[in-house]
């Protein structure tokens, strides 16, 4: 057997592996590391095919950044405060089934369609060599022949981006923190940050200045008392609603 | 210029790279102690051999003697191989840096880099980017809240600094017109007349700002002082490696050393003319030497801000990514790109370029107002 139908079935084999535990691991972080792992394989098929340029984007964008921002949130949640990791809806597995099944369909039809007409894409090696290589030949596609989808794309992520920027405004802070029911904060025992009454400043039942001498008298004014707690785990989630 | 070269001989010459890469990382953490001491009047290490030379070989052997402890509460598998993935991105970055050409030794023809992926440069911000993996997953196995602080920095940092790296040379990719380092290379060997001087190309020269930029995003990239943040001993006890000890976490310390040197080698070849230099055309010897004198200049520079500046607050690290070098990086790209358009007499008519010249001062002149309106309202915010 060549080499590189050896590696192309190493490398295939992990990748589905690796999908595979995508889906059954139960802890959210082993997920993303399969994810992670799954992307990297892939990536090193594009190699295989010639198409450097997209398996280096490929890690950089979804391994890269795309991945390291999913670890971040997961790991600023507390796994006890997410709901149950496979506890999905039926109506969400019905669906997810549904669109899982859509894709594959399409992307077997893409796979068949050439085996069977046998006509190969535009994009032959013949057709990459003469502008050059893959990379000059993306970028030429990309910036002619799919211009206006890829101003678009563009535009919905600066939408996106905007969006967020909204979402995060300084004005509604106050108001999402009243809003708050438990606490991502790392270095306390969960519950005990909540010591002061909390909420948007100007709407505070407290006067400025009587709330500025509540916060400087001390923490038993308004506050629990302290427990001593030799991990995070002791000390009994308070419930802050009551 | 390309030669296929049997397979085991490229085994060979990465064989030798890597060894010469360990043994220069543990060489880096002496001339890092020496140079430290030097700023601040000490001696540095002096009893292990002649200079204290034999000090990393001393440090070595007691980190393999420490025991290996793992916390009770860790999760055990990723805590094993996250180590690991710091070590091994950073080292297969120098696998696209050449070292040459193609010499001719042993009756063999033997090129002087391991691969010469056509996608070079960018195969290097890959790996730097997968390398932040390791921080975060170290930091998250290991269960203790400063380090998983550290690990949210280090995630955070890196996916701003990666933008700005990876932008900063889109200048560089424009003038060369590849993303080969070998390319790239091949561009600075050129030579330029100013004024009857006859001086190389090297990118420095006609990127400055890009360098620059490079220079600092690279610092924050390898996590090193001043951007040292997910480690920051003051605040997060040592950051994401506080719960690895012997050997583990000194697969987090070679990491850090060779990702410093394989970046210094990265920025050698893109903007001082990596292996070129008088004579280095004849004696491919004298290349090598060119390259590791240019990066032990960066190396230098590295230890120096160490030495010199304090550690920065984090709302100030993401800042000056956000809204200082990035806008220098657009800017950078923007003008390069209109100089290129110039000088290759790829737009049309005169009508056209005197619209394009138009174009660019007015953007330049939005460019300055916004930075003035800025620095007025800061002022106004701060007196």
């Amino acid at each position: 057997m060549p080499w590189d139908l050896i590696i192309f079935y190493m490398v295939a084999t992990i990748c589905v592996l690796c999908a595979v535990g995508v889906v059954a691991s139960n802890n959210p972080v082993h997920a993303a590391i399969f994810l992670v792992l799954s992307f990297f394989n892939v990536a090193a098929i594009f190699v295989m095919l010639g198409a450097e340029f997209l398996a280096v984007v490929q890690v950089i964008v979804y391994t890269g950044a795309i991945l390291v921002l999913m670890l971040f949130v997961l790991m600023l949640v507390d796994p006890d405060d997410l709901p149950e990791f496979h506890a999905a809806r039926p109506v969400q597995r019905y669906v997810g089934v549904l669109l899982g099944a859509i894709l594959l369909l399409e992307v077997g039809v893409a796979i068949i369609d050439r085996t069977v007409t046998g006509i190969p894409g535009t994009a032959s090696r013949e057709a990459v060599d003469v502008v050059g290589g893959n990379t000059q030949a993306l970028g030429r596609t990309l910036y002619t022949e799919y211009l206006l989808p890829f101003e678009i794309v563009s535009l919905v992520l600066t939408v996106g981006v905007i969006g967020a920027i909204v979402l995060a405004m300084p004005e509604r802070l106050g108001e999402r923190i009243a809003n708050r029911r438990g606490t991502i904060s790392l270095g306390h025992p969960r519950g005990t940050d909540f010591a002061l009454p909390v909420g948007p400043l100007e709407e505070s039942p407290i006067p400025g200045s009587a709330r500025d001498e509540a916060v400087m008298a001390g923490p038993q004014e308004f506050g629990r008392e302290l427990v001593m707690v030799r991990d995070a785990e002791e000390q009994p989630v308070v419930d802050l609603r009551r | 210029m390309e030669n296929n070269q049997p397979l085991w001989l490229t085994f060979i010459v990465a064989f030798i790279l890597m060894n010469v890469l360990l043994v220069g990382m543990a060489y880096m953490t002496w001339f890092e102690r020496k140079v430290i001491a030097a700023f601040q009047d000490r001696l540095g290490p002096t009893r292990t051999g002649p200079h204290g030379l034999l000090q990393p070989l001393a440090d070595g052997i007691k980190l393999l003697g420490k025991e290996d402890l793992i916390p009770g509460a860790a999760d055990k598998r990723v805590f094993y191989f996250a180590p690991l993935i710091v070590f091994v991105t950073a080292i297969v970055g120098v696998a696209v840096i050449p070292f040459g050409g193609v010499i001719h030794l042993f009756g063999q023809d033997i090129n002087l880099f391991v691969t010469d992926v056509n996608v070079g440069a960018l195969f290097i911000l890959a790996f730097s980017s997968i390398g932040v993996y390791g921080i975060i997953l170290g930091a998250y196995a290991s269960a203790n809240r400063y380090s998983l602080l550290g690990g949210l920095r280090s995630a955070a940092q890196v996916v701003s600094y990666e933008i700005i790296l990876g932008l900063s040379l889109v200048g560089i990719f424009i003038l060369s017109g590849s993303l080969s380092l070998r390319d790239i290379l091949a561009r600075q060997q050129d030579t330029l007349s100013i004024g009857g001087f006859e001086i190389s190309n090297w990118y420095i020269l006609s990127q400055p700002l890009a360098f620059i930029i490079f220079l600092i995003a690279a610092v924050a990239e390898t996590n090193r002082a001043p951007f040292d943040l997910p480690e920051a001993e003051t605040e997060l006890v040592s950051g994401f490696h506080t719960e690895y000890s012997a050997f583990r976490f000194s697969f987090y310390f070679l990491g850090e050393y060779i990702s410093m040197i394989v970046v210094s080698l990265f920025a050698s070849t893109l903007f001082l003319g990596g292996t070129g230099g008088p004579g280095s055309g004849e004696y491919w010897g004298l290349g090598i030497l060119y390259l590791l004198l240019k990066t032990v200049l960066f190396l230098f520079f590295y230890v120096w801000l160490r030495a010199t500046l304090p550690r920065f607050r984090y709302d100030q690290l993401m800042g000056i990514a956000w809204k200082v070098l990035l806008p220098l990086a657009l800017l950078n790209i923007v003008i390069t790109a209109f100089i290129r358009l110039y000088a290759n007499d790829q737009i049309p008519s005169s009508w056209w370029r005197t619209i394009v010249a138009i174009l660019a001062v007015v953007l330049l002149a939005m460019v300055y107002q916004a930075y003035a309106a800025g620095r007025a309202e800061r002022r106004t915010a701060a007196g």
